[in-house]
């Protein structure tokens, strides 16, 4: 009987590498297509409420005039500040004179006093009025559009010591001053 | 004892070839590559700010929804990317109703209501202003009232997102 050579001495060597190449080459490729198509400014979206038609009685059949409070919360952006006003008083600032907000010495809006009074008025409200959820933001013909959408920021919610807490977030837009 | 080395093993140790040990580096791109394959969104490419604007920044949360488009650049008024009136004709002009938009978004209106009949898409009268950031109040709020009065009373301001 011929002389057959030994299984064990062909057995290939055990190839330890793994082979990464291919991976590499996915991976060289799906990097660069994710981070062009990644976003990283992200859009948002602020809704706008038409302000309630006036005089249209179809939802207030059978509740009368009295039980309804309305607060009619309204913030008017002039060129010196922020003028509060509700259905009850118009805010005065501290002179007594003046827009209810200022601007800030650097002439500046204060937005976070905005906010702050805004706070306090939702407090006294709440419970009171039955529309404490909406404002109406108004303002002088030349304000700028970002003044506008920071204006609605100010106005929409407040954070108190990490908390956020909502104020305003139905707003509508009106056209009276001009 | 000190330490003799082998005379025999002494050529042995080097294998002559060079490996590249590139574990780390796919642990790395793994990690990459999922991150990015989670921040990647499907929904965020569909509403595109026209690039002849800066939108302003705001805080709000809630994400785009697809909708008739206005833009409001610096110079021109235009809807779906077709110029309607230039900004400089709205600050002149008196009264809120712009006239050449109305005519426009009431073609839109028609054909969205055509659209309803036919094949029973609702209209939602939806549309999204997307205004430079220094557009003055008074052309932003006549363009809010042409929209109100043209079949278009839901109304959407397009902002960029930013941290408070």
């Amino acid at each position: 009987m011929a002389f057959r050579p030994s299984k064990r001495s062909r057995r290939p060597p055990e190839s330890t590498e793994l082979k990464l190449t291919p991976v590499m080459n996915l991976m060289v490729v799906l990097i660069p297509l994710l981070l062009t198509s990644a976003q990283f400014i992200r859009l948002g979206m602020i809704e706008i409420n038409l302000p309630p038609a006036v005089g249209a009685g179809g939802t207030s059949i059978g509740v009368p005039k009295e039980v309804e409070k309305k607060l009619d919360l309204s913030v008017t952006i002039t060129d010196t500040g922020f003028y509060l006003a509700s259905s009850l008083a118009v805010a005065l600032g501290e002179k007594g004179e003046g827009p209810t907000i200022p601007k800030t010495p650097d002439g500046k809006y204060n937005y976070a006093e905005l906010s702050r009074q805004l706070y306090e008025i939702k407090q006294k409200a709440l419970g009171i009025f039955t529309d404490t959820n909406k404002i109406v933001i108004l303002a002088a013909p030349d304000i700028d559009y970002q003044t506008v959408v920071s204006t609605m920021d100010a106005t929409r919610s407040i954070k108190i010591n990490g908390k956020i807490y909502s104020l305003f977030p139905v707003v509508s837009l009106g056209a009276t001053v001009i | 004892m000190a330490f003799i080395p082998s005379r025999i093993k002494r050529h042995v140790t080097d294998t002559g070839e060079a490996k590249l040990n590139l574990t780390s580096m796919m642990d790395m791109f793994t990690v990459i590559l999922l991150f990015l394959l989670k921040v990647y969104s499907t929904e965020g490419q569909l509403i595109q700010p026209s690039k002849s604007l800066t939108l302003p920044n705001s805080t709000i949360e809630k994400t785009p929804k697809v909708a008739l488009d206005i833009t409001a650049s610096k110079d021109w008024i235009a809807v779906n990317n077709k110029p309607i009136v230039k900004v400089k004709d709205i600050m002149k002009m008196n009264g809120l109703i712009i006239a050449p938009l109305r005519k426009e978004l009431l073609n839109y209106a028609t054909e969205a209501q055509r659209m309803k009949e036919l094949y029973g898409h609702p209209f939602s009268g939806m549309v999204t202003i997307q205004g430079d950031k220094h557009l003055p109040y008074k052309v932003l709020v006549r363009i809010m009232a042409t929209c109100g009065k043209s079949q278009y009373p839901n109304m959407r301001l397009l902002v960029y997102q930013q941290e408070s």
